[in-house]
């Protein structure tokens, strides 16, 4: 059944159909093979619905509203200024800043599609016309998004932490280190590529114009202030964070800047409306999808197949990291944690792996899969959000997936890349 | 009988108590007949009220879902939510859940309105708060942001005892506990260790108010359907796997807090004692009264027909 | 008035090609096809769309905020700010599939499809239209059917205390207005000779992609 499905979704998709429908269409053969006719659809519309339903999502419309307020006004402008002053003059400067300001908001902000609009609506305008391709700028904002899933707080690993009974404390700290080595690959990736293509620079800003423009975006800094300061001081939740950037850009926009005004406002709320519904309607037909998946115990049987049982330790975490990526490939990475975990907890134990070794490379895997075609969140939001086609969106990808598997391989071998801070913190 | 395959599907991961639960009501299936059982924990197939649904549609033939979920569809269930109801003592506690008339008798027949025949309700262990602040009174939970489940008794008890019950999903309960948006939150020993609250609080205390209950049960066509034979395999894997959970249970608790106090030593656990208690319980009596509002005459039968039979265990 | 000087007028290019935002070409009015009457009823419909878009969101960013304010200023959480939260997004989700479907906005991967002479390109248009429609119009009716079932059961939002029935009344209908708009399109490439991404909007993405 499973490779007549992946069939027929592949099929759908190439073909050009709306991305929802091979997901659709997906649970629906899936239902009907299940059930033997469609008498438990209303199921697969219960799980479209949960799959909308979790509270964390409500980040992602506040956080394209606050996006998109700042980008159609003046805050956003200003504080990307700031950053070139400083950065402009350096080769491949301003795709190293945006990869750092990525991982930075995503780690904070705690959601990659949020981070994808946030930092990616106001500075992939300024990196085209700075030079940069479209299908590197592309890649770079989606892939440094999803750092966010290694850097605390990361809710893949609190997820993974509950159902394997692993420290969560822990695996926060381990997670430190893969992702800071992750955003160095990339700024590195960046700069040559900087080079490669000849991207041209602009004149160092002298520090009387730094100055100027650190003043011009002072009232910008507030962003910056308001979630990293709201959330790590116990203010707000990240939801909540995302709220008050609204609020804060409307206040900025409409009363200091004067750049908005209410049918400005009406107009970026329906627009922030239409991209929710846009990625949300692929969330929730992903929902139903991997609830055949799930119900069908598919990756139960896959496994069984390969025969995990005989395997040493580098074995088994290479078919974890495997396993993951498909997975993560096609389904929701939260939906594929609480599959996966438990089936493999058994082997994990057996061969003596440190479970927060493998909740670390299980996390790498999470983001790299949400970011890697054919299905992928971040792939959505990015193609909703900026308007661009399928696959001038993926076009870029390539070098970034081979940075990350160099790094999950590299993790496997040495995992003293993610432990040796864990081992540390915790004097072990 | 020809082999089929049920599907059960529970609230917790697989090593936490309903999880075992479900491990040894599969093993006793699977033992005793040609039947498969497929488990499928938290999260796998939705969220609680998910797979309630499920099992009403028979797509699941067995579900656990706790009462503080089911409140919505029975709100009588919500009455193991009235603080200092359930007896502390082990022994009496497992003797109640064995023969109470409300369990045993009315529970079924509320159950069987939503489609459903209820085959066991059991413990899962003592609810105990974590804070950041020891807590020895009512007052020292004042202006503490609690976070409870949407439950409006638990709302109720946590207002009545001072704190600001502040709702909140779960999956951001660490995060929260660790920056600061709230200073507390409950749930039963086993959990408080295997969801690690304990790394991101500092007090662990134990008032005795609740003790976590949950309830098994499966379609209720799938299993008026069943053979007499197959009817007898359900009752005595479910009696099975009560008896076990009871035996699991016993010293549980306990050995959840020994394993926090391991891992983290300078975590400071306190078990309240009876007069410490006594605020609390004072506090925590006009629960009773909004428990018995919002069910009516039906909720207040239950509860007096749960005191009773907590008279007759003791 | 501002007088357009160099100055002013070069920003302003340039915040209308930076504004990449959301929507560069802001979604205009929409302008129904359908004669007559029909096409009056379907332009209230969308209009009605685009409100709930625009109010659920604002709500939502007030509903959050409020939360947040009560906790601290007040000591008291809004009990019922998650529910309404969830109910927010499943009205912006569902006014927004067939709003997206009215302007062609809906992700998909075209590489093949525009690779394609036009007319089995249209034919295929024709073909993705009329399927999308079906398994809209089915999940429309599995999706009422899901509701009589809720009501059926009475289950209440604990926090609110409504039937939780009465949060998905749009869902149906979201997905049958958006199966309309499917099979119009459909219909609309098999009487008109160019081809239509959705009854409004000519194929081809962005720079050419037009609004009709
Ligand atoms: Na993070
Ligand atoms: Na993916």
């Amino acid at each position: 059944m499973a490779l007549t499905i992946f069939s027929i979704m592949v099929v759908l998709l190439l073909l050009g159909f709306p991305m929802m429908i091979p997901l659709i269409v997906g649970a629906f053969v899936g239902f009907y093979s299940l059930f033997g006719g469609f008498g438990q659809l209303e199921t697969m519309v219960q799980q479209m619905m949960a799959g909308i339903r979790p509270a964390s999502l409500i980040a992602v419309p506040m956080f394209i509203f606050a996006a998109d307020i700042m980008t159609r006004g003046q805050s956003a402008g200003r504080l990307i200024d700031m950053v070139m002053s400083f950065v402009g003059h350096l080769k491949g400067g301003l795709a190293v800043s945006t990869a750092a300001a990525c991982t930075m908001f995503g780690a904070v902000s705690g959601s990659t599609q949020a981070t994808v609009v946030a930092v990616g609506s106001p500075l992939r305008p300024r990196m085209l016309k700075a030079g940069y391709k479209d299908s590197f700028v592309l890649a770079l904002i989606v892939n440094s998004s999803d750092i966010a899933f290694l850097i605390p707080p990361s809710i893949g690993m609190i997820i993974y932490g509950v159902v394997s009974n692993t420290s969560i404390a822990e695996l926060f700290i381990a997670g430190i280190g893969p992702g800071l080595l992750i955003l160095v690959l990339f700024s590195i990736y960046s700069v040559i590529y900087a080079y490669r293509h000849n991207v041209p620079t602009e004149e160092k800003a002298t520090w009387g114009e730094r100055a100027r423009a650190v003043r011009q975006a002072l009232w910008p800094l507030g962003f910056p202030a308001i979630i990293i300061g709201g959330i790590y001081g116990g203010i707000f939740s990240p939801t909540e964070a995302a709220a008050a950037c609204v609020l804060y850009a409307v206040f900025l926009e409409m009363v200091v800047f004067r750049e908005i005004d209410f049918s400005g406002l009406y107009e970026t709320a329906k627009s922030t409306g239409l991209i929710t519904a846009v990625v949300f309607i692929l969330v929730a037909a992903g929902a139903a999808f991997s609830w055949v998946i799930s119900f069908a115990q598919i990756p139960q049987a896959v496994l069984e197949g390969i025969g995990i049982d005989e395997m040493g330790p580098i074995g088994v975490l290479f078919v974890i990291s495997i396993a993951f990526f498909i997975g993560c490939m096609f389904v929701d990475p939260i939906v594929v944690i609480l599959v996966f975990v438990p089936i493999f907890a058994p082997v994990v134990k057996s061969v003596g792996l440190d479970p927060v070794l493998v909740g670390t490379v299980i996390t790498l895997q999470v983001a790299i899969g949400s970011a890697t075609p054919p299905f992928g969140c971040d792939i959505f939001t990015a193609i909703a959000v900026f308007k661009r086609p399928y696959m001038e969106v993926i076009r870029g990808t390539p070098p970034f997936i081979v940075m990350l598997l160099s790094v999950s391989v590299a993790l496997i071998f040495f995992p003293q890349i993610a432990l040796f801070l864990r081992d540390l913190a915790f004097s072990k | 009988a020809s082999a089929e395959t049920w599907r059960y599907a529970f609230e917790e991961a697989l090593d936490e108590v309903q999880g075992k639960y479900a491990q040894k009501f599969k093993e006793e299936i699977e033992a005793n007949s040609d039947h498969e059982v497929q488990l499928f924990p938290y999260g796998t197939l939705g969220e609680s009220v998910d797979t309630m649904e499920q099992a009403q549609a028979g797509i699941l033939q067995f579900v656990d879902q706790s009462p503080g979920f089911t409140g919505a569809l029975i709100p009588e269930a919500q009455v193991f939510f009235v603080p200092y109801l359930l007896p502390q003592d082990d022994e009496q506690l497992f003797e109640f859940f064995r023969t109470s008339k409300a369990i045993n008798e009315m529970f079924p027949e509320l159950y069987a309105e939503q489609g459903l025949e209820l085959l066991k309700m059991f413990p899962e262990g003592d609810v105990c708060m974590t804070t950041q602040e020891p807590v020895k009174t009512p007052e020292d939970l004042n202006e503490v942001k609690f976070r409870v489940m949407t439950n409006p008794l638990l709302v109720e008890s946590y207002k009545a005892f001072g704190a600001t019950p502040t709702p909140l999903p779960w999956g951001e309960v660490y995060g929260a506990m660790q920056t600061g948006i709230i200073q507390g939150q409950e749930n039963p020993g086993f959990y408080l260790e295997s969801t690690k609250m304990y790394e991101v609080t500092e007090v662990i205390t134990c008032i005795g108010h609740n003790n976590f209950t949950t309830a098994v049960m499966a379609n209720k066509d799938f299993y008026d359907g069943l053979s007499d034979e197959d009817k007898e395999l359900v009752q005595n894997a479910s009696d099975a796997a009560f008896e076990y959970i009871l035996e699991y249970q016993s010293g549980l608790q306990e050995k959840s807090l020994e394993n926090i106090a391991k891992a983290k030593p300078d975590m400071q656990i306190n078990i309240l004692s009876e007069e410490e208690r006594q605020p609390f319980k004072d506090k925590a009596a006009s629960v009773e009264e909004a428990f018995i509002e919002m069910t009516g005459d039906s909720g207040k039968e239950i509860l007096e027909q749960f005191k009773a039979d907590l008279e007759a265990v003791k | 008035m501002t007088p357009v000087t160099e100055d002013n007028h070069s920003s302003q290019l340039q915040s209308q090609t930076d504004t990449t935002g959301t929507d560069d070409a802001p979604v205009g009015p929409y302008r129904s096809t359908l004669p007559g009457p029909l096409g009056t009823i379907d332009n209230a419909i969308s209009r009605l769309e685009s409100v709930m878009l625009a109010a659920g969101v604002l709500l939502m960013a007030a509903n959050t905020i409020a939360n947040v304010v009560g906790r601290f200023v007040f000591q008291s959480s809004i009990f019922f700010s998650e529910e309404l939260n969830s109910i927010l997004i499943i009205l912006i989700t569902f006014a927004g599939i067939s709003y997206a479907a009215r302007h062609g906005r809906h992700i998909r991967m075209s590489a093949i499809f525009d690779a394609l002479p036009p007319r089995p390109r249209k034919v295929l248009m024709i073909f993705i239209a009329f399927v999308t429609a079906v398994f809209m119009f089915g999940l429309a009716w599995y999706a009422l059917q899901y509701i009589l079932t809720q009501a059926g059961r009475g289950r209440l939002l604990p926090a609110l205390q409504v039937p939780v029935w009465w949060t998905l009344v749009w869902v149906p209908f979201g997905f049958f207005m958006t199966g309309l708009q499917y099979l119009l399109t459909a219909i609309k490439n098999l009487i008109e000779p160019d081809i239509y991404l959705s009854t409004s909007v000519l194929e081809g993405y962005d720079d050419n992609e037009r609004e009709v």
